[in-house]
């Protein structure tokens, strides 16, 4: 029984495990980054909508409306492959010489120069911008309905103390917001961790991917222990994994809910 | 503004022309024993792993394995991302249509059908079966090509996927690599056993580099010759495929 047991401590500490434990940076890093911009991406976007300039409220309601419509995965593979080409039709149209055009013989870069090698760290950031972007759109809803729930008293009042209108904006208008905010962002966060198991499908050796090639079936000795197809017990750590992290963020969002509310109408605190 | 992009530019743009001569990045699958996986520690093993360590000592410079899924190792080659390919691909025509490979370092091997013990197939009449390949291998190509119109051709994204889903009775049979099929077998302790005819394809395994690469396709071939002179090849290969070579000893 000891043995057993010394024999599976061993077997989850092994090199290949403690990878994927590593991994789990990655899925983390994706979702605090991802959530941050969203949140940023609402803000600009809820400005946008509010906007009395007709081109800025149109390019609010744009983002929010089409990007929402389009399926989170789709995006996720769309943006970091079209912006890598981009970034590499500009650097082309910078440095690649007649001659370099010539000599190069994959369809693209158009030159070997302008390749721009994407790694784990630049495919992280473009995931956590995918991702921002996509729950921005979301955020923006929210953020944009929130702006309108504070109530016109309070705004009047600032006004009548004499306050600007940036003034108003950071110190009563957003100020305030947040309380009609918080809950419909908590959702939004929500979707933003599970969007994170999507990091694999751009070449991220996040914790999906590891929990596939741990649990792929193996058949040799001298790979390492032989056993059958096991994916599904990775993934079910990967099920209780992302449970914890939602218990997690909703003990978090009450936190910052009661801080949010200090000083707030009773009335909006539940 | 522009001096900025412009000094970007031109930083990336020298970061990759550095990066392509300091390291040669030589990308595998990484699943796909004992040709290459990944190791308890979870570091790339295998075959290929020791012959490309072995082939990048004899030609003097400084290689790195990057493990790279199988259905996009071709089109990240093209793209730059990596310089060599050695994850067990055969060397065909139409792979040489977009990219080079150096002079094989395994000979051409037989495909090989696999079953389970006793299922009574017959590999040579496939009628109406799930066969189970990996996609886009050669196996797959024949598979398709000569089997698809009266069989259900399913394929996995690695070989490892196509075994499994053998073993639990979803496939009647598998057709894949000989060298990846024995020892499978060989460890399954009879619960696998190998059905009809071999089938050859392929004119063996070689290291895919991009046609623009001459010279390192050069340094490659001479070290390989080298190294197939001296034994290391035979012997890499007796020492990760049992009981298989000397092929290339004069």
């Amino acid at each position: 029984m000891s043995e057993d047991l010394a024999f599976w401590l061993s077997y989850i500490t092994n090199g290949k495990h403690l990878t994927w434990y590593a991994s789990f940076q990655f899925t983390i890093f994706a979702a605090v980054f991802g959530g941050t911009l969203a949140v940023v991406f609402g803000l600009i976007g809820a400005t946008l909508k509010n906007s009395r300039f007709l081109p800025l409220r149109l390019i609010g309601t744009v983002y929010s409306s089409i990007v929402r419509g389009v399926p989170d995965v789709l995006f996720f593979l769309f943006f970091p492959l079209a912006f890598e080409q981009a970034v590499e039709w500009f650097i082309a149209s910078q440095v690649c010489t007649p001659d370099m055009l010539a000599a190069q013989s994959a369809a693209w870069p158009p030159c070997k120069e302008a390749n721009w090698f994407l790694g784990t760290p630049e495919y992280l950031i473009l995931a956590s911008v995918s991702l921002g972007l996509v729950y921005g759109a979301f955020a923006t809803n929210v953020i944009h309905g929130a702006l309108r729930s504070v109530p016109k008293g309070q705004l009047e009042a600032a006004r009548a103390y004499g306050m600007s209108a940036s003034q108003l904006l950071w110190r009563v208008h957003i100020r305030q917001m947040w309380v009609y905010a918080l809950p419909g962002l908590s959702n939004v966060w929500m979707l933003i961790i599970k969007a994170t198991s999507l990091l694999s499908l751009l070449q991220i050796a996040d914790i999906v991917l590891w929990a596939d090639r741990l649990g792929a079936p193996n058949f040799l000795p001298a790979v390492g222990l032989v056993h059958e197809d096991w994916r599904w017990r990775y993934y079910l750590v990967l099920f209780v994994f992302y449970i914890l992290v939602t218990l997690l963020s909703e003990k978090v969002f009450e936190a910052i809910m009661r801080r949010a509310g200090r000083g707030i109408l009773s009335e909006v605190r539940h | 503004m522009k001096k900025l992009i412009l000094a970007a530019t031109a930083i990336l743009a020298l970061g990759s022309a550095a990066q392509a001569q300091e390291t040669v990045r030589i990308a595998t699958e990484g699943a796909y024993a004992p040709w290459n996986f990944l190791d308890d520690t979870g570091a790339p093993a295998g075959f290929e792993i020791d012959l490309g360590n072995a082939i990048c000592a004899q030609a003097g410079i400084t290689c790195e394995f990057i493990i790279n899924d199988w259905d996009s190792i071709i089109p990240n080659l093209l793209a730059g991302n990596y310089d060599v390919i050695m994850a067990g691909m055969s060397i065909t025509d139409e792979r040489l249509e977009t990219i080079d490979f150096t002079q094989n370092y395994f000979p051409p091997d037989p495909s090989k059908f696999a079953a389970a013990a006793g299922s009574g197939i017959d590999a040579a009449a496939l009628e109406g079966k799930r066969i189970g390949v990996q996609g886009g291998t050669i196996q797959a190509a024949y598979a398709e090509e000569n089997l698809g119109a009266t069989n259900t051709v399913v394929s996995f994204g690695t070989a490892d996927q196509a075994m499994a889903d053998l073993a639990a009775g979803n496939l009647d049979t598998i057709l894949a690599d000989g060298a990846y099929l024995e020892p499978v077998v060989t460890a399954s302790g009879g619960a696998m056993e190998f059905v009809g005819e071999d089938v050859m394809i392929g004119n063996g395994v070689g290291a895919g580099i991009r046609k623009d690469e001459a010279e390192l396709k050069a340094t490659f071939d001479d070290a390989l010759t080298a190294l197939k002179k001296d034994g290391t090849v035979d012997k890499l290969i007796a020492q990760w495929f049992e009981g298989r070579g000397p092929y290339f000893a004069e």
